[in-house]
C-alpha cells in the first residue's frame, strides 16, 4: 500500500454476523482522489488475505467471535488484530473484540481478538431501552462543524484508555470523539463529571488500530469512513 | 407508557438503495436498508444545542434488528436453555413458556410468559432477549417494557387477545418485531410503528413450505411494485391494503424498509440456508433446536449455516452427524392446534 500508487485499497468488512451490508455500502459511496477504494465481504481466511484492511461491525459479540472460532478464523484474527501494521476498526462489537480487555462478558468469558489499548465494558449502558441517538462533534472530520449522528445501541462503554497497550513503541493514542456526560448511565455521569473516571471517550485512534463504541454504519454520513481510510490505511497526517 | 417517539420515518430512509459494490460474488441480494437516524433529530439537536441522548428513536429500535442480521434467535423457556443458545452463538433468545410445538400439542390459550422467567433469563445472558406478546395485547407490552426487554413479538403464536387492532408500536421505546404473510401485511404492521418483520410462517410444525410461501410472496409483491408508475401504485396499495407512502418506499429500496428474517417451520441447517438464499436477513428458531435429538450441535449447526448461507461445501459439512431433527408436521386442516399464520389483520 504505497501512498503514491494508485491501485485500489480493497477494505474487508468481516461478514460472519451483523451490519457488515451497510459498512460495504458506504465504502461504496467513498471516492478519494488517487485512491481507489474497493469493499470485500470476508468470511474465510482467503477473503482476508486480499485486504488492506479490515472493519469490524456491529453485531454480537459472542455471535462474530463464536462463528470465528468455529471457522478455523479466530487465531487468524488475532493475529491480525495484534500486528501493529495492520489497520482495523472495529464498530460497536467489533469494538468489544478489539479491545485488550472487557468487562460485562457473558458467562465463563468470552473470546476477544484484542490489538487496542483499551478496557471496555460490554452493554455499558444498559439494555435496548437506554439505546440513545445524540448528535457528536468530531473535530477531526471533514467539515467539522457539522455534527456526527451518534447511534449508540447497547453500546459498549470504554472504561479505561491504556496508550502503551499494543506495544512497547510509541504508537499515538488519538481521543477522535466524547459524548457529553448528560448521556452517561446516572452511577457513572458524577464520576465523569468530577473528572475521577473517564467514561466519555466514544471513538479512539491508536497507531492503525481504530474503534468506535457507536454505529457510523447505520448513518448516511461517509466521515468516519474517510477517516480510518485516511489516517489509519493511508496514514495521512490529521487535516488531510 | 413512555411518549411516542416523532423520529419515525421510515419514508425517508435510504441508506442502502443501492446494492453494495463490493468485491465478493457470493452476495446475490441487495443490503437490507433499514431506519436511519433521522435527520430531523440532527437539525432539531444542533439548533437547540442540548447535549443529552435521545432514546426510543425509530433509528435505534430499527438499528438494533440491523445488528441482529445474519444472526440466529433462537426459542428458549428457561436460563439453562437460553445459556446453551449464547453459548452456540445465538444472536439473541426469545422467551417464552413454551415453545409453539407444545402450544400446538397442549392447546388453551397461549400468553405472555411469567416476568419473572424473563428476568432469570435476562440475567443469564449477555446478549439480546425477546419476549412474545399476544396480538393486539399492549398491557402484556407495557409490562415487557417495564421490565427492560430489549424486543417485543407481537405474535400469532400466542391466542390473540384483539380480533381487529394490533398494538400501536409507536407508543412504545422497546421495539417490534411482528410476522406477516404478504407485503400488504408487513406495511400495515411498519405502519403501526414495527421496527423489524419476519415471515409467520406456520410455528411449531417443523415445516419449511408456509415460511417460503410467505418469503417468496413478499419478493414476488415487491417485484411488482418496483416496475410500477406512481398511478399503479395507488392502485396496488388499495389491493394491498397498505399505506401509499410505505409501499412508495418499498418500490424504490426494492425491499422492505425494515430488516426481514425468516421464521415458523425452521428445522435444519438447509432450511436456515434455503431462507437466508430467498433473500431474509437472518432466521428465528422455535422448536426446531430444542427438541431434536441434539440441540448443541444443532443450535450450532444453524448460526453457521446462516453465516455460510452462499457455500454449499460448508453447509455439507456443517449439516452431518447432528442427530434427529424435531419431527415434522404435515400442514393440512387436520394440523393440532390450527394454521396460527391466519392471525393477524
Amino acid at each position: 500500500m504505497s501512498n503514491d500508487t494508485p491501485e485500489k485499497i480493497i477494505i474487508g468488512v468481516l461478514a460472519l454476523q451483523g451490519a457488515f451490508a451497510e459498512h460495504q455500502a458506504i465504502l461504496s459511496r467513498i471516492s478519494l482522489p488517487s485512491h481507489p477504494i474497493a469493499s470485500l465481504l470476508v468470511r474465510t481466511a482467503e477473503d482476508l488475505a486480499q485486504c488492506a484492511a479490515l472493519i469490524i461491525p456491529g453485531g454480537e459479540s459472542t455471535t462474530i467471535a463464536s462463528v470465528a472460532a468455529r471457522t478455523g478464523m479466530l487465531q487468524l484474527l488475532k493475529d491480525t488484530c495484534r500486528d501493529p501494521s495492520k489497520p482495523v476498526w472495529g464498530t460497536c462489537a467489533g469494538c468489544i473484540l478489539l479491545a485488550k480487555e472487557a468487562t460485562g462478558l457473558k458467562k465463563g468469558g468470552q473470546e476477544l481478538f484484542g490489538g487496542m489499548g483499551v478496557g471496555v465494558r460490554r452493554n455499558g449502558y444498559g439494555t435496548q431501552l437506554e439505546s440513545f441517538e445524540v448528535m457528536l462533534d468530531i473535530p477531526g472530520l471533514r467539515e467539522p462543524e457539522r455534527p456526527f449522528a451518534g447511534v449508540f445501541i447497547r453500546a459498549p462503554i470504554i472504561e479505561h484508555v491504556d496508550p502503551s497497550a499494543p506495544s512497547s513503541s510509541s504508537i499515538e493514542t488519538e481521543i477522535v470523539a466524547r459524548v457529553p456526560p448528560s448521556c452517561l448511565p446516572a452511577e457513572l455521569q458524577q464520576e465523569a463529571e468530577s473528572g475521577t473516571t473517564d467514561y466519555t471517550v466514544v471513538a479512539m485512534r491508536q497507531g492503525k488500530k481504530f474503534v468506535t463504541t457507536f454505529h457510523p454504519e447505520l448513518t448516511k454520513d461517509e466521515r468516519l469512513h474517510e477517516f480510518f481510510i485516511k489516517r489509519c490505511v493511508l496514514e495521512l497526517p490529521a487535516g488531510k | 407508557m413512555s411518549t411516542p417517539s416523532t423520529d419515525f420515518a421510515p419514508a425517508t430512509s435510504s441508506p442502502l438503495a443501492a446494492p453494495a459494490a463490493g468485491t465478493n460474488g457470493s452476495a446475490p441480494l441487495p443490503p437490507s436498508g433499514a431506519g436511519t437516524p433521522s435527520a430531523a433529530l440532527a437539525s432539531a439537536k444542533a439548533a437547540a444545542g442540548s447535549s443529552s441522548g435521545t432514546m426510543g428513536t425509530f433509528g435505534v429500535k430499527s438499528g438494533l434488528a440491523q445488528m441482529l442480521k445474519g444472526g440466529v434467535i433462537m426459542d428458549v423457556v428457561n436460563a439453562e436453555q437460553a445459556r446453551i443458545a449464547e453459548e452456540a452463538g445465538a444472536c439473541a433468545v426469545m422467551a417464552l413458556e413454551r415453545v409453539p410445538a407444545d402450544i400446538r400439542a397442549q392447546g388453551g390459550v397461549a400468553r405472555m410468559s411469567d416476568p419473572q422467567m424473563i428476568k432469570e433469563i435476562q440475567e443469564a445472558v449477555t446478549i439480546p432477549v425477546m419476549a412474545k406478546v399476544r396480538i393486539g395485547h399492549f398491557v402484556e407490552a407495557q409490562i415487557l417494557q417495564a421490565i427492560g426487554i430489549d424486543y417485543i413479538d407481537e405474535s400469532e403464536v400466542l391466542t390473540p387477545a384483539d380480533e381487529q387492532h394490533h398494538i400501536n408500536k409507536h407508543a412504545f421505546k422497546v421495539p417490534f418485531v411482528c410476522g406477516c404473510r404478504n407485503l400488504g401485511e408487513a406495511l400495515r404492521r411498519i405502519s403501526e410503528g414495527a421496527a423489524m418483520i419476519r415471515t409467520k410462517g406456520e410455528a411449531g410444525t417443523g415445516n419449511v413450505v408456509e415460511a417460503v410461501r410467505h418469503m417468496r410472496q413478499v419478493v414476488s409483491d415487491i417485484k411488482r411494485a418496483s416496475v410500477m408508475g406512481e398511478e399503479e401504485l395507488y392502485a396496488f396499495a388499495k389491493e394491498l391494503q397498505a399505506p401509499f407512502h410505505l409501499l412508495k418506499e418499498t418500490a424504490r429500496l426494492k425491499r422492505l424498509p425494515c430488516v426481514n428474517f425468516a421464521a415458523g417451520g425452521i428445522a435444519t441447517p438447509a432450511d436456515a440456508a434455503l431462507m437466508m438464499q430467498l433473500g431474509c436477513d437472518g432466521v428465528f428458531v422455535g422448536s426446531g433446536i430444542f427438541h431434536s435429538g441434539d440441540p448443541v450441535k444443532r443450535a450450532r449447526a444453524i448460526v453457521q449455516a446462516v453465516t455460510h448461507y452462499n457455500n454449499p461445501k460448508i453447509l455439507a459439512e456443517i449439516s452431518m452427524d447432528l442427530g434427529e431433527p424435531m419431527v415434522g408436521l404435515t400442514i393440512d386442516k387436520d394440523l393440532k392446534g390450527g394454521m396460527y399464520a391466519g392471525r393477524g389483520w
